[in-house]
């Protein structure tokens, strides 16, 4: 039986790229993550497309971009039309990472890689499932199965295990791992030998080498970094910037940051702390809800005590720069995105990265070439020119031609409309005229109102203002608070802009009324700016992912059979498959060679092997006859029985007949036959089918090749004069600290000199070159003793 | 007797056993024992809530709780997990515990409620507040569709209705399925989503049957009844009291009231109590784990929490409680039996205006359950009788399946066994009839269905047919019928794997070691002579040159003596056979040093000895022995006519030929004779002659 695993890197492979791999087992064929770049480089995009057709099915391991980016566009676009498999955080965090960052890039340019239809509609794709959850594919995937795995790094962060029924050739796609634990989340469970599913080792590991040559300072001590720099700046009345993702690492952040502001020691309480970006609110409400998938410290304090560590108490959500420039000077402000190349964090970085007070700090390292990328390696830069993006109204000609432009459309729409429901028509016709073209800034929209839209981009959108009147129903307050409300924000506001620089527009004409604003053509402009950098800048890694040091344990522990690196650069992806190569081979009892593969990009890799699988039938004689001896959770025996074909033949007929009972989907399964004393029925199927095939044993027994291909051969118990010897196997691997605990407990002195376990000053206990345990003493009785309890420590067949 | 012999040919590890312990022919107290291929599962272990003290647990002392693997909970009433604490810290159960995380949440909260309002005197109490919040600690929680395997157990759970994060148990051992309801319901209702069907199907399902035969009025009618029948009982002045069980259910109600006061303005000066600090306890509970409700609600979430209720106020207690005008009371507990419900229902039971909407499932022998019935007088709490004049409704909103939705979920299935539980002996006979009748007409399926008794078993048989994968070098080739295969059988979880020793490692986590041992005892004697004494022992004897210059003797192979001053090391790969080896040279050695008569051999006999001679002279003992010494002829060897070895023997008659040398014999006559005596050289030659020679 041969099955086939082809592995093709279509992004991210010997580069720090966004992750997007495919990987074909045998006819079945994964997409594995779909991230994509800052610049949504299209080449990426052509890579794919070439393989589009024939991906069945698409698993994401993380919400944030470089994971999942590219879905909206290889659904809208490209027409991609299988399952999506994700976990339910990643779904609902995924979602909030790509509104926003659409949003950051629609608030200040032309964008058009996705829509946020788009998005909504890739995401209608997506099975949301749960860790540990086996789902078995169909149809073309006969036989697979999935399953998600804790991976910590951002909530709902999974590694991938895939199956293949024979339960052979596993394999597990795992990047960006954290096996720590953190404030909100556990550390990666994939490697817990306890409630594992399967306790082999994979055939095949796929994983990246991104913090192959990366050494991370300890948690506590990036912790208190982080205080200090925050403190400092902020006593200096200084402003603090804190680059960070939508809706992943920012959770850790802001529960850290929370707590400090807590801990009334720490003298933080005086300044105010906020988080921007376009569906803060959102991503705080989804984080409440997902308690489950947090650490379990944080699930305790929810059941013990009904504390959601996401019901902030210092923290302020906002959503503009209106809000923003409400919350009172000094201010630790955690905006998105991570990579300061859109968003908040760029404009917050232009208005305050001249003020020699502020501090900027970035909490990841991002693709090369971002700000935060230049301004982590070159933290002294005293000189950036940065490309800005601004929308501004349309003046004179330009507002001109779009109004004739709009009229026309307008017409169209108009009817359109009148096409749709009575309910929209009416709603036209108490319209002004001015107010129906809604789709220059319809998807501008929806995050002002708080963040509060979902899945209505287009259809209910040209409702909208009208949905506001009608809450007329209660004349008295309601429909004016919110105006007064606004004009002080816009009071706010001003004062804020004119203590900026001039030229930071785009965020002027947002506290407008929601009509007004529609109403204002704005085109896009771009230009190139420079600007001192006079703020403190530093990088405080907060990316929770392993180590390779770690990683490389880690490895080495789940012993793969064979190993992808993916995700680094190219030199640390090289020397840490030197280091792979080199642990794994080295280890006592390994008999095939690892092999690491580390593939650039389109550079198929096949680790198609020859598997050899078959069942066999274990006679109740034979397994009476067994005695079972434990080692670790399983038990083992030696086994000597003969071959018998003739129960077998007669089985696959009993098999086939019994097919509605015994599911065909799962050949691991025992088939069961129900024998239940008042089961009549059954029983005669089974005497029927049982008769039936006996008669067809009665003819000579000549087994055609193709028979014994489907036979399941019988395993029957040998006499004892047939019994060939064998070579004695002790199975487990004994450690010496372990074996001294059972002396002691035994009451026999024991102690280590030297590395030599000495017991009772007559027995020595070491362990040799190879690995291997040696007993030397004198003839005492001692001696049997303890060798007896050595023997213990050993299944022994 | 044909039950018996099916029991006699079937081996016990085939035997599954269901036992309910409580909710068996009753509802209340659930508890079930799942026993099977050596593990034992609980499931559920609930109170009876018209018992109090012991006699309200199940029956435990029919399970042994320190051999049980593992409890399921499915839910957070208290027919159903109220009994855990008490299991947990009264019994020496060591197993684990599992529920979803939003039952644990509301699980802590009820229990401490349940504690704090039962007013049994504290020694009939089962258990204290720090009881409980240590029971905490011991209970792990697992999500929808998680699938955990433990001891060889594998379970998972599905969605099930009812209340929020009710669970429907799945497990799974050695291949045989078994499916625990709980309490479930299939209908979609305003925050919960229906009970899945699984997509596997199981060989047992254990399910509620609660509700019997009866059919539930569709869900649009009896939200109109009961908002109808509230309208009606304020309108005429009359206040109205929903007596519920704080959590679970009360949210549903909750949900329906508020959002039909909304939508009624005219009903807005009329005010909605509702009387549980404990719901607003557990309202963060509700907020967060949304995952678990239908999609409508969590759309909704998006936007605004439903469970911020615009028309409904909390009542902390009857202190606070200002009686005056018509008012709806949403009060706990949901059955009457005491508390703040039965407080309000006795104060205005007496006025016709008033009335009272029972809206759950009620046990006998509870007020809620007595006042259905219309009784004239009811007893009070104080034990006088007060006339009854209110109007009693019952509006069942319990979410338990009825006769429809339990007849659907069994049909989508089709297990070969079901197992009715929880619901009362009437009803569930009822029920079990009619399933019956559905399936008697139907030869392609067949159901049986049991009702046990509590602490009765139901038994059924299993039979497994343990399959076994070959894996690795040693299934690279089939072998062929005959043949015989050998290998290390590795069994975990009622999988077999065969491996080959070398393959161990790389498909487990297991792997082959190796010891070797040295084991040093003084010796004056010289090697020769051990030598010597050695070759009696075995043929191979090897003699060894060291590298450092000692001398050093290889005995079968395995076994290495090395001489050193006034003391010889012995070194062995060990294994049972080589240790075997090892003592018998160690015997040998001693022997030769310690035995003066052993040295006694004079030198230039320290040679190989002659085993043949040996063997032949006691061969012809042996056989002297066997047929007496006049009864035959033994021809003495170098008579012209024989060749040296052989021996002519003459037995009854028989004339019978052996070779000393090549061991056969020939009896031309009599093989019986030939082949006694065969074996009978074999065993001689075996014992005398040293390991190894051939």
């Amino acid at each position: 039986m041969t099955s086939i695993i082809k592995f093709t890197p279509l992004s991210g492979a010997l580069n720090e790229g966004p992750c997007c791999y495919m990987l074909q087992v045998d006819e079945f064929t994964f997409l594995l993550d779909c991230g994509w770049d800052e610049e949504f480089d299209l080449k990426l995009i052509e890579n794919i497309k070439k393989h589009i057709s024939h991906i069945d099915a698409v698993l994401l391991s993380f919400p944030d971009a470089q994971h999942l980016g590219a879905l909206p566009y290889l659904v809208g676009h490209l027409g991609l039309n299988c399952p999506i498999y994700a976990t339910v955080p990643v779904y609902k965090m995924g979602q909030m990472f790509l509104y926003d960052l659409f949003q950051s890039h629609h608030n200040n340019r032309e964008f058009d890689q996705f829509t946020l239809d788009d998005v909504d509609t890739a995401f209608d794709r997506i099975n949301q499932i749960k860790h540990n959850q086996t789902v078995t594919l169909r149809d073309k995937g006969e036989g697979l199965s999935i399953t998600p795995v804790h991976a910590g790094h951002m909530i709902g962060g999974t590694a991938w295990k895939i199956v293949k029924d024979d339960e052979e050739g596993e394999v597990v796609y795992a990047v960006d791992f954290n096996h720590k634990r953190e404030r909100h989340l556990n550390g990666c469970s994939l490697f817990d030998s306890g409630d594992s599913l399967s306790s082999r080792p994979p055939q095949l590991l796929i994983t990246d080498a991104y913090n192959a040559a990366y050494i991370q300072a300890r948690r506590k001590l990036r912790d208190e970094q982080l205080l200090t720099k925050i403190i400092e700046t902020m006593r200096a009345d200084g402003n603090v910037l804190i680059a960070v993702d939508t809706a992943g690492r920012v959770l850790e952040l802001a529960i850290l940051l929370d707590q400090l502001w807590r801990d009334t020691r720490s003298g933080l309480h005086a300044y105010s702390l906020a988080m921007i970006n376009n569906v803060t609110y959102n991503v705080v409400e989804f984080a409440k809800s997902m308690v489950e998938w947090m650490s379990d410290k944080i699930i305790n304090s929810f059941t013990d005590q009904r504390n959601n560590p996401f019901q902030f108490k210092h923290l302020k959500l906002c959503h503009n720069l209106g809000d923003l420039a409400q919350v009172p000077q000094p201010k630790c402000v955690l905006a998105s995105t991570i990579d300061m190349q859109s968003g908040f964090s760029r404009q917050l970085f232009v208005r305050w990265c001249s003020d020699p007070r502020n501090a900027v700090i970035v909490t990841g390292r991002t693709a090369k070439g971002t700000l935060a990328r230049t301004l982590i390696d070159d933290p002294t830069i005293s000189h950036l020119n940065l490309e800005i993006y601004k929308r501004v109204p349309l003046v004179g000609e330009e507002l001109d031609q779009f109004e004739r432009q709009r009229a026309a459309k307008k017409a169209s729409e108009v009817k359109k409309f009148e096409d749709e429901s009575s309910d929209e028509s009416d709603v036209e016709d108490a319209s002004k005229p001015g107010q129906v073209q809604h789709d220059f800034l319809v998807t501008a929209d929806p995050p002002k109102k708080g963040g509060g839209f979902f899945k209505q981009a287009k259809k209910t959108y040209p409702m909208f203002p009208y949905v506001e009147q009608r809450l007329k129903w209660d004349e008295y307050g309601e429909f004016i608070n919110p105006e007064d409300y606004r004009l002080n924000e816009i009071a706010m506001l001003e004062e804020e802009v004119e203590a900026a620089k001039p030229r930071k527009l785009p965020s002027t004409d947002e506290p407008q009324e929601v009509e007004q604003q529609d109403e204002t053509p704005t085109k896009c402009v771009r230009e190139i700016l420079g600007v001192e950098v006079k703020c403190s800048v530093s990088f405080i890694d907060f990316e929770g992912r392993s180590d390779g040091e770690s990683m490389l344990k880690i490895v080495q522990q789940i012993k793969p059979r064979e190993v992808i690196l993916v995700r680094g650069d190219p030199l640390a992806t090289r020397k840490f498959s030197e280091s792979i190569t080199k642990l794994l081979n080295s280890g006592a009892g390994s008999t095939s060679a690892v092999e690491v593969f580390t593939p650039a990009v389109n550079e198929v890799v096949d680790t198609t092997k020859e598997r050899h699988i078959y069942q066999v039938k274990l006679k109740d004689s034979l397994v009476g006859s067994l005695r079972f001896s434990t080692a670790k959770d399983a038990e083992i025996c030696w086994l000597d029985a003969k071959v018998d074909y003739s129960e077998g033949l007669r089985d696959t007929a009993q098999v086939l007949s019994a097919t509605q009972i015994a599911e065909s989907t799962e050949t691991s399964r025992q088939i069961r036959l129900p024998l239940d004393g008042d089961e009549e029925m059954d029983v005669d199927e089974v005497v029927m089918a049982t008769s039936k095939s006996a008669k067809s044993e009665t003819k000579p027994l000549k087994i055609a090749e193709s028979e014994y291909k489907n036979a399941i051969p019988c395993l029957e118990p040998l006499n004892l004069e047939e019994t060939p010897g064998h070579q004695i196997c002790f199975v487990n691997e004994l450690r010496l600290s372990d074996f001294k605990q059972v002396l002691v407990k035994e009451g026999i002195q024991a102690e280590f000199i030297g590395g030599v376990l000495v017991c009772n000053n007559s027995v020595a206990i070491k362990r040799n070159q190879q690995g291997l345990i040696d007993m030397e003493g004198c003839l005492t009785e001692d001696y049997y003793v303890i060798r007896d309890l050595l023997y213990q420590q050993y299944a022994i067949v | 007797m044909e039950e018996l012999e099916s029991e006699i040919s079937h081996s016990d590890s085939d035997l599954l056993r269901i036992t309910p312990l409580g909710a068996g022919q009753e509802v209340g107290r659930s508890c079930h024992l799942l026993e099977f291929k050596e593990k034992k599962i609980m499931l559920d272990c609930g109170i009876h809530p018209g018992i109090s003290g012991l006699a309200g647990l199940p029956y435990l002392d029919f399970s042994d709780p320190e051999k049980i693997d593992l409890l399921l909970v499915t839910h957070f009433h208290l027919d159903h997990a109220g009994g855990l604490p008490w299991f947990l810290q009264k019994t020496p159960f060591k197993g684990r515990v599992f529920m979803t995380h939003a039952t644990k949440a509301i699980y802590r909260w009820l229990l401490s409620d349940y504690i704090k309002v039962s007013n049994i005197s504290t020694e009939d109490q089962l258990y204290t507040e720090a009881d409980l919040e240590e029971s905490m600690t011991r209970i792990e929680t697992i999500n929808f569709h998680e699938e955990k395997v433990i001891n060889g157990i594998k379970f998972w759970c599905y969605h099930a209705g009812h209340v929020l994060g009710a669970a429907m148990f799945m497990i799974e051992i050695a291949g045989v399925r078994v499916l625990y309801t709980g309490d479930y319901s299939r209908e979609e209702d305003r925050h919960l989503m229906a009970a899945e069907i699984p997509a596997v199907r199981p060989d047992v399902l254990i399910t509620e049957a609660t509700y019997g035969t009866h059919i539930h009025e569709p869900r649009e009618e009896r939200e109109a009844r009961f908002t109808n029948t509230v309208t009606d009982i304020v309108n005429r002045g009359g206040r109205c009291l929903i007596p519920v069980f704080a959590l679970g259910r009360a949210q549903e109600l909750l949900l329906i009231l508020d959002d039909y006061w909304s939508n009624h303005p005219e009903l807005h000066d009329i005010p909605i109590y509702y009387a549980s600090s404990l719901a607003k306890k557990c309202m963060a509970v509700y907020q967060t784990y949304s995952n678990a409700m239908n999609h409508k609600i969590q759309k909704q979430l998006n936007v605004s929490n439903p469970f911020q209720f615009k028309h409904i106020s909390n009542l902390k207690g009857m202190e606070h409680f200002d009686d005056v005008g018509p008012s709806v009371v949403m009060a706990s507990p949901g059955m009457m039996q005491s508390g703040l419900s039965r407080e309000l229902f006795e104060s205005w039971c007496t006025d016709h205006r008033n009335g009272v909407i029972v809206a759950g499932y009620c046990v006998e022998g509870t007020l809620a359950k007595h006042i259905l019935s219309e009784p004239e007088e009811v007893v009070s709490m104080s034990g006088q009788k007060i006339p009854l004049k209110l109007s009693v409704d019952y509006i069942s909103f319990s979410a338990h399946a009825d006769y429809k939705q339990c007849s659907e979920f069994v049909r989508a299935m089709k297990p070969p066994h079901v197992v009715l539980v929880h619901g009362e002996a009437n009803e569930m006979g009822r029920l079990k009839a009619a399933l019956n009748r559905e399936y008697e007409d139907d030869p392609e399926t067949s159901i049986n269905i049991h009702n046990p008794k509590n602490t009765e078993s139901v038994q059924l048989y299993f039979k497994g047919e343990k399959m076994a994968k070959v894996m690795g070098d040693l299934a690279i080739k089939r072998p062929n019928h005959g043949e015989t295969l050998s290998g290390i059988l590795v069994k975990r979880n009622f999988n077999y794997h065969i491996l080959a020793p070398s393959d161990l490692s790389a498909h487990t986590n297991l792997s082959t070691s190796a010891l070797t041992q040295r084991q040093s005892v003084s010796f004056t004697a010289p090697l020769s002579l051990l030598k010597y004494y050695l070759h009696q022992l075995s043929d191979d004897v090897v003699t060894l040159k060291m590298s450092n210059g000692r001398e050093g003797l290889r005995i079968f192979g395995a076994i290495t003596v090395v001489k050193e001053v006034n003391m010889l090391v012995l070194e062995w790969a060990a294994n049972p056979v080589n240790d075997m080896y090892a003592d018998a040279v160690l015997a040998i050695i001693l022997r030769v040093d310690t035995d003066p008569q052993a040295r006694k051999i004079p030198v230039q006999r320290i040679t190989k000895p002659d085993l043949y001679r040996e063997f032949k002279d006691r061969l012809e003992v042996m056989l002297e022995s066997m047929f007496g010494e006049h009864s035959f002829k033994v021809v003495a060897p170098g008579e012209d006519s024989l060749p040296e070895d052989e021996i002519h023997l003459e037995i009854d008659n028989l004339e019978v030929k052996i070779n000393s040398k090549t061991r056969a014999v020939s009896c031309p006559n009599d093989s019986q004779t030939e082949e006694m005596l065969t074996e009978c050289v074999q065993r001689l030659y075996a014992t005398i002659m040293p390991v190894g020679t051939a």
